[in-house]
């Protein structure tokens, strides 16, 4: 499974004309593109044209959002059956989702929300994701989310939830070091207990952004350059778990191709300070 | 006790759909940033919906838009997968609802933004060429009947939106009036061409209008030539319409054909 290397980058519309453009120098130093599997389930048209092209070039990861994996309602056939043809097209070296709930009885929220951190939901999520993995003949990956509130009925740290449902599900992680950084902050947690709880051997993939601070809580925005404090967790989580494939997730506020280029070499010249 | 994983996010929820307290019990320490969650569930509608209908957001402005969203996703709490379609109710609760019924040129803007959307990411196939017409026995035509590409869409407009739309989406101009109203509503198609992937539209006549709609419906060349003579001034129905049928092929409209011993 971990034949992916190196450095990668969100794959965003506004990039198809310079990443498919006459430029061969325009994507160096990008490695491979993480793909929102949503977006390409089920249509066509000329974003779909221009992934396929940009997987022609490039090893592709797909990333969901809305697997709603803790959700109390039965997973989705038809999401999953999407899902598994877009695999099928794509052969992407990894998919993942997030470890949330995006809605439940019958509704979605559109939004990747928060779990009690309790044994039976351990329980609950780890069935799902055997489930999933079963339907797709493959390991996933489960992203730790930013989060705003805890529960009154939390029993574990996050870690040790993620850690004890991914051991469970023997599913991978993909280590989101931003929201570490977010939601160590804002719940008064250590994220360096975080990083030393992780089974690092489990971790497949890493994602860095940016958030936006607001006095006394962190809000994950993925809307901004990554932050120096996060490329600093970003080393001490190097330090833990080795060489992980890592990209630069940024969902909003997207500047021209070359920003994010530049922005991957100064990630790539971290982990190596890290590594070496 | 603790609290079901079901019965949490019920209440859970329940506070982003109607702003019941019922989950604040369950948060601990009181949860003070839970209305971080309240903002970016309210925000991610209004964000979405305007990224799908940037006609309608500059028609309305932004208070009104976002009152607009609000009372939509009020009225239809979203159920579907994918954010994608949380418009796709939009036109026709604004062409039912009070406030907004009064206004129709509200409603055919948000029905000829989800038209062309609809066009945008529509699955591919591929259309038939024209030349495969000629290879359709003569009598085998009145039983003919036809598929058409999944970026084919209509929609019946009382205003002329689309130079609006137009300039609202571009960053070259800024819409000068608001749509005028036509005469009589006409159906406009929307399609994305098979080549270039541009989504394109036009307004069609209104035999042309019937016999697609005919034809969507799966009635035969024979009843779509009846639709053209009852509403057209022409002296040979089926001459007009395999004229309009040939337009269609040429515009990659159609990607299937099937009939006595024919099936494309």
């Amino acid at each position: 499974m971990r034949d992916l290397a190196g450095f990668g980058l969100g794959l965003r519309p506004q990039h198809f004309p310079s990443i498919l453009g006459d430029d061969p120098d325009v994507c160096e130093g990008v490695d491979w593109f993480e793909i929102i599997s949503e977006n390409f389930i089920g249509v066509g048209g000329p974003l779909l044209r221009n992934m396929r092209a940009v997987a022609e070039k490039f090893p592709i990861v797909m990333h969901g959002v809305s697997m709603s994996i803790g959700s109390v309602d039965p997973l989705d056939t038809a999401y999953l059956a999407g899902l598994k043809a877009l695999a099928d097209v794509v052969q992407p070296k990894l998919i993942s989702d997030h470890l949330c709930w995006t809605g439940a009885h019958g509704h979605n929220m559109h939004d990747l929300l928060p779990l009690p951190l309790t044994e039976a939901t351990v329980d609950h999520v780890a069935g799902r994701v055997r489930h999933v993995q079963d339907y797709l003949g493959r390991q996933i990956l489960l992203e730790n989310t930013s989060t705003y509130v805890t529960f009154a009925d939390d029993e574990m740290t996050e870690w040790a939830f993620l850690s004890e449902i991914c051991q469970r599900a023997d599913c991978g992680i993909l280590l989101d070091v931003n929201n570490i950084f977010v939601s160590a902050f804002n719940h008064g947690f250590s994220a360096s207990d975080y990083l030393a709880g992780l089974p690092v051997n489990r971790v497949q993939q890493i994602h860095l952004a940016g958030h936006e601070h607001n006095g006394d809580h962190i809000i994950d925005t993925h809307d901004q350059p990554v932050p120096l404090d996060v490329l600093a967790l970003y080393e001490a989580a190097l330090d833990h778990v080795g060489p992980v494939p890592t990209m630069i997730e940024r969902d909003g506020n997207i500047p021209p191709f070359a920003d994010l280029v530049a922005e991957l070499k100064g990630v790539r010249a971290a982990a190596e300070r890290a590594l070496s | 006790m603790t609290t079901s994983l079901s019965d949490l996010q019920k209440k859970f929820q329940n506070r982003l759909l109607h702003g019941d307290d019922a989950v604040d019990p369950l948060l601990g320490n009181g949860g003070p940033f839970m209305k971080v969650y309240d903002h970016a569930y309210r925000a991610r509608l209004i964000e979405v919906m305007s990224q799908d209908f940037e006609g309608l957001h500059t028609l309305l402005g932004d208070a009104q838009f976002a009152d607009v969203v609000t009372a939509y996703v009020n009225a239809h709490p979203p159920r579907q997968r994918s954010i994608r379609w949380l418009g796709k109710d939009l036109a026709a609760w604004l062409a039912k609802t009070p406030a907004w019924a009064e206004q129709p040129m509200i409603a055919d803007m948000a029905a000829f933004e989800w038209m062309l959307g609809l066009s945008f990411d529509a699955p591919d196939e591929t259309p038939l060429q024209a030349s495969a017409m000629a290879k359709v026995p003569p009598e085998a035509w009145p039983m003919l009947t036809f598929t058409f590409h999944p970026s084919l869409n209509t929609a019946l407009l009382s205003h002329d939106v689309a130079p609006f739309q137009r300039a609202a989406v571009s960053e070259d101009e800024e819409p000068d009036s608001a749509p005028a109203p036509f005469a009589e509503p006409i159906t406009w198609a929307a399609w994305r061409d098979p080549n270039t992937m541009i989504v394109t539209h036009r307004a069609l006549d209104i035999d042309e209008a019937a016999m697609l709609h005919a034809a969507a419906k799966g009635e035969t060349f024979d009843a779509m030539c009846e639709v053209v003579a009852d509403l057209s001034d022409t002296d040979d129905a089926a001459v007009r319409a395999a004229s309009i049928l040939r337009a269609w092929l040429d515009c990659g409209w159609v990607v299937g054909l099937d009939g006595e011993g024919i099936s494309w």
